[in-house]
Formats: C-alpha cells, structure tokens, sequence
C-alpha cells in the first residue's frame, strides 16, 4: 500500500505544480498528476471528494497572498472542466527591488511582536517567517519588549476581511448612551485605532454618509454580504484618522474636578488648565465622554456644552434611580 | 527562542515556500544556521528539507522523474548537518505578503511609531510602502493613531534596565502612597496605560494605572528580589482571594464591554427584564464598582450584596446632586 502523501506535501506540490506551468492545467491535470491528488484518483470514476479537496486547496493557496489564477478561454465560459489554473511567476515572486535593511527587519520584528491575540498575531508572525526567507539578518531589537496591541474586538477579523474584498457588511451596533442594538449596514473602508480604540470607518448604506463606529460597540457577529463596493480612492485609514482628529479639535468641554481627585489625576494629564480652575478637554464622541465623566461621580463637574451637561446628568440620575430602591 | 509551532497546514506550506529561496541563497548553510535564522527547532528544518528533497513538479511524463524533483547533497546533509540544494525547481525567489500578513505588519508599524522612542515617521512611511509593494493584494486600510505618556519613558526605560521604580500612586481608594515597584510589562487597554509590575511592599504582582502615577523616579540602589521563576499571567485583571463577588444583571449587549471583568465564559443566568442576563462579578473594592457602573449607566445594575448597591447610588447620586 502507497503511505499516504501529507496535506503539506500535497499543496507544496500543488504550489510548485502550478508555478511551473505557462498555460495553465485544468482540473483533470491536476487530479491525475499532481502529487498527493494523484494517488487518490480514479480515471473515469467519480472523483467528487477530490474536486473537493482540490477547491480547499485553492482557497488555503490563496489566503497565503499566492497568486492562483484561474483562466477560462472565451469559447469555453461556463464549461468549468476547461478552466486552466496557474500561478503567473512575476505576480507570486517578491519584486525584485524590494528589499530590507538590517534595521529594517529589526523594526518589523518589533512591528510583529506589537499583536499579542487575535488571527492578526497569527498572520503576523507568518509575514516574519516570509521576511526570513529573504536572509537578511535582523540587528538587535530597538528594545527588550513592546507594549501590545489587542485585537480583542471579535470583529476585527471579519471587518479586515471585507474591506479587503470590498464587501458591504451588516452588523448589530449598541451606540453609546443608547440601550438598544441597531442593524446597520455599511461599506467598511478602513480599520483606524484612534484614542486607544478600534474604529472602522466607511460608507453607511441607508445614509450615504461617511460614518465611523467604534469595535467594541459592535454586538454579535459581523456578517459579509456578496455586495460589492468601488474601491475608495486615496488612503483612507489617513482619511480616517484625519478626519477624527478633526472631529476632536473641534468638540470642546469645560469641566471642574474636585482636587486630589482621581478624576483630577485622570483628567489633569489630557486636559488645558485655565486660571479660575477648569479643564478644557477636547473629545471624539460626546456620549463616549459621557461615559467617561459619570463614572467619575462627584469628582467632576462639567459645565459646557449643554448636551454634555445634560448626558452626564442624566447618566448619574438614571444610575442612582436604577439602585435606590430598597428592593434593589 | 523559538516561535511556537505552526500548526495549521498552511502555515507549514508558508514554512516551505520560505525556505526554499532562502537555501538556495545560503549554500551549504547548517541546519542549526537555518532554524536560528527562522526561530524554529532544528529538528523542523530537517523535516522540511527531506520533504522539499522529495518534491518537485510532474514534468513531461507525469512521473515525477528525477530531473523533475529538488535534489540535495545527501551526503552532506546526512553526514554534516548541512543544506546544499543541487537541482531546483519551480521557485527560487521570496513569495509575496498576502494582503491581511502586510495589514498586521503595517498597523504593527503604527503602532510602534506613535510611541516616543520610535518617532521614526520617515522610516515607518517608507517600510509602509514597501510591504504595500510587496503584498499580493491590496492590503485592508489599517490605521493606528497613538497617545503617548509622557511617564512611559521612563517606565520603559526601567524595563530594559530591570530597574526599581518608585512613585506616588493614588489608589483605586482615593489614597496616596508610595509604592517601590519591579516594572516588567508596559500594556494598553482603550485608552489607559497599565504597568504590570512585582510590588515590592506586597511582594506580589500589580497593576497600576500610568494616569495615576505621580512623581516617578528610577531608584539607583534597589537591586531586584522579585523572584527568579515569576511569570505574567497573560490577563490583565487577575481575580485574588480578598475580592468581592457582586451579583448584577446587565443588558446581554453590554456583556463584550465587560468582558476585561467577566472572564472568557462568565455564566450568565435569564432573568425577567428581557434582553437581560444576570451573572457575578469579581471586584478588588466598591470604590471599583461604583465607578464601572456609573460608566455604563442603563446597561449594568447591581443586585446584591446591599452594600455594593448603596455605595453605587450613593456615588450616583452625589454626582447628579452637583447638578442641581
């Protein structure tokens, strides 16, 4: 009896099979000769777990950034068992003039280390392994260790995917100072992390307007649909965060914190001080902010604007309503 | 130190298709040059290269006959620990980034540079640009803006010198006090700084808020007694013996919010309010829950122990008293 070949031995052979072809091989090609397909193949027979096989293989091949190509010629569309498939050498090979210094390498090391969690911390350290292969040894790193970046948010990775593909997204969102989740639907266009937190930034589809959200906010699973959007012209992550910061130039909130306080600690270190006592702190969001100072209880006061005021208020009252009762 | 093992059958394909151009550049390179240069047991490149000596492409006969396979000096490998590639085929360069490997490196970059020590923005632009170049695809928009601390300096660099630092630290209790401290990790949460650190008054491990540091000073002549085998548990929070259980009920919305307090599998329980759950929390102090509740007003509602309860509206309440 054969030993049987290992997945790995199956797509190297896959990968090395298709990179050395200029035409292309169809399916048939690959099921009956390719190492690892070709041992389980049945000539004439029904190789239905197989073409299964070989679609995984596929995608798996491509989410490693390998360029798989398929090629249908006009005078056959629609007739799947004629689709060539290749891998075009100039599209998978690194360009030749990128290349890396040793301090380089060293920053993108540190660069990697920067994702503790999440999938990100596994592509990460796959991205390293290709940059090793380039055989530039790396100097010392800049420092003995990072502070991390966590992508807790469970809906980092489906957000990052679909923007890459440029899929509209549905998702439940639980905007701050509100109770209820919301459906909303939106063209993601960019990931930004902005005052500590994940935003993504896109298109909103009922509206038609840029819209930014925040991550942790996103209740349930994002959910890609097949709809497909132009690619947005520009950088839009510099877009993003340009427009954010923006947005907290502009918004302006006066508060006074009782000294000594952990909100004067806090909210000292972010804030302007005037003479007569008060803070000025500039923010994204005003509920977010809200949030923030009712937490601080009696140790702030806030003064301007009107709306902050009154959020923060009614944040307090609500709270001491909600816990008041004897009966709890 | 070797990176954790690569499980998943891509990531060995990756493994391979990395190698390969790198043998071929490092002729007669030894099998332990190889697994110190790829951070990997050298038992894994041995693995890889009896496999890579066995692979090839099914050429003109379909038979993968020799001159359609890699080869390698056998002798050497066998005698010598050492890789020389004597017949090659299908690839010789580097692969490509896929688009989602260079997004990690690219908002990775971003991050470090909003740090004081790598304010280095040409650098990151240029480094930006070229993984874009060298990614299949375009990779996802990933941006990352950050805050520096102006204590993380010095925070940090009493971590890379296994210094003692001392500080005035204002506790989750409102008191000032001084705390002589081992500093072993710099961590971010939203927006707040944390140290993790070995107390040495407490002989334990902490964590402290950055904001709520005041006068941090390195101490010259403390040496480190913290012990040899101390490790970081990978969760910011840790739960200790003297906490508090509360039991509150929270919006099921809510529950991702709270998930730095609630654990990985809190137990959540229905309760009447539809749309509600209610589960147990574990806190240090209620000075803590009167502030995380009033945080997340509408959401989270404590039920019992009364204390907790009175200590969240009294607090509540005084702040909305300012008001009036």
């Amino acid at each position: 009896m054969a030993v049987p070949v290992s997945n790995e031995e199956r797509l190297f052979s896959l990968v090395l099979a298709l990179l050395a072809t200029e035409t292309g091989l169809t399916k048939a090609d690959v099921l009956s000769s390719v190492q690892g397909y070709r041992q389980r193949y049945r000539p004439g027979g029904n190789n239905a777990s197989l073409e299964r096989q070989f679609e995984r293989d596929k995608e798996d091949v491509r989410d490693l950034g390998v360029p798989l190509e398929s090629i249908e010629l006009p005078a056959d569309q629609g007739a799947s068992q004629y689709t060539r498939y290749r891998i075009p050498k100039g599209a998978y090979d690194l360009p030749a003039d990128v290349t890396f210094t040793p301090q380089e390498i060293a920053l993108l090391n540190l660069a990697a280390l920067a994702w503790r969690e999440g999938s990100l911390s596994g592509e990460s350290r796959r991205a390293l392994m290709k940059l090793r292969s380039l055989g530039i040894d790396s100097d010392e790193p800049l420092l003995g260790y990072a502070p991390r970046l966590r992508a807790r948010d469970a809906a980092f990775d489906p957000l990052s995917g679909a923007i890459e593909r440029h899929h509209v997204v549905r998702f439940g969102y639980l905007k701050p100072g509100d109770t209820q989740t919301r459906r909303r639907q939106l063209a993601p266009h960019a990931l930004v992390q902005f005052g500590g937190r994940w935003h993504v930034h896109g298109t909103d589809q009922r509206s038609g307007e840029p819209r930014t959200f925040l991550l942790s906010r996103i209740v349930g699973p994002v959910e890609e649909t097949s709809i497909e959007f132009p690619a947005p012209e520009g950088d839009p992550a510099a877009d993003a965060l340009a427009s954010l910061r923006e947005e907290t130039a502009r918004n302006v909130a006066q508060v006074t914190v009782q000294p000594g306080s952990d909100a004067a600690a806090r909210l000292g270190r972010r804030a302007e001080s005037a003479d007569d006592g008060r803070l000025t702190l500039h923010y994204t969001d005003l509920q977010v902010l809200a949030d923030e100072l009712a937490s601080f209880g009696p140790e702030v006061l806030v003064h301007e604007p009107a709306a902050l005021v009154a959020a923060v208020r009614e944040r307090l009252e609500a709270v001491a309503a909600a816990h008041g009762g004897t009966d709890g | 130190m070797a990176d954790a093992q690569p499980q998943r059958v891509q990531d060995r394909l990756a493994f391979l298709l990395a190698l390969v151009p790198y043998l071929l550049d490092n002729d007669g390179v030894s099998v332990g040059q190889a697994a110190a240069h790829f951070h990997v047991p050298e038992q894994r490149i041995r693995e890889a290269v009896e496999l890579i000596a066995v692979s090839g492409v099914p050429g003109d006969s379909r038979q993968y006959q020799h001159g359609d396979l890699f080869d390698i000096d056998w002798d050497r490998f066998e005698t010598d620990d050492e890789i020389a590639i004597t017949h090659q085929v299908a690839i010789d360069d580097s692969p490509r980034f896929s688009a989602r490997e260079a997004a990690a490196l690219i908002a990775g970059l971003q991050y470090l540079s909003a740090l004081p020590e790598n304010a280095d923005r040409a650098t990151i632009a240029t480094l930006t640009a070229k993984l874009t170049r060298a990614a299949a695809t375009t990779p996802a928009a990933v941006g990352v803006e950050g805050e520096a601390d102006d204590r993380l300096g010095l925070v940090r660099s009493a971590i890379a010198d296994s210094a003692v630092l001392r500080f005035d630290y204002l506790n989750g209790r409102g008191l000032r006090e001084e705390r002589a401290v081992e500093p072993l990790r710099v961590e971010s949460v939203d927006e707040s700084w944390y140290l993790r650190a070995w107390d040495r008054s407490r002989s334990a491990l902490r964590t402290f808020r950055l904001d709520r540091m005041a006068e941090v000073r390195i101490d010259p002549d403390a040496r480190s007694e913290r012990p040899d085998d101390l490790e970081l548990p990978e969760r910011i929070f840790q739960p200790s013996k003297q906490d508090l259980t509360v039991v509150i009920e929270l919006a099921e919305a809510a529950v991702p919010l709270l998930a730095d307090y609630l654990g990985d599998r809190p137990v959540l329980e229905p309760t009447k309010r539809r749309g509600w759950v209610r589960t147990r929390l574990r806190i240090s102090h209620l000075h803590g829950l009167k502030r995380l509740v009033t945080q997340r007003s509408g959401l989270v509602q404590v039920i019992e122990p009364e204390e907790a309860r009175r200590t969240v509206a009294d607090w509540a309440a005084a702040g909305a008293a300012r008001y009036r």
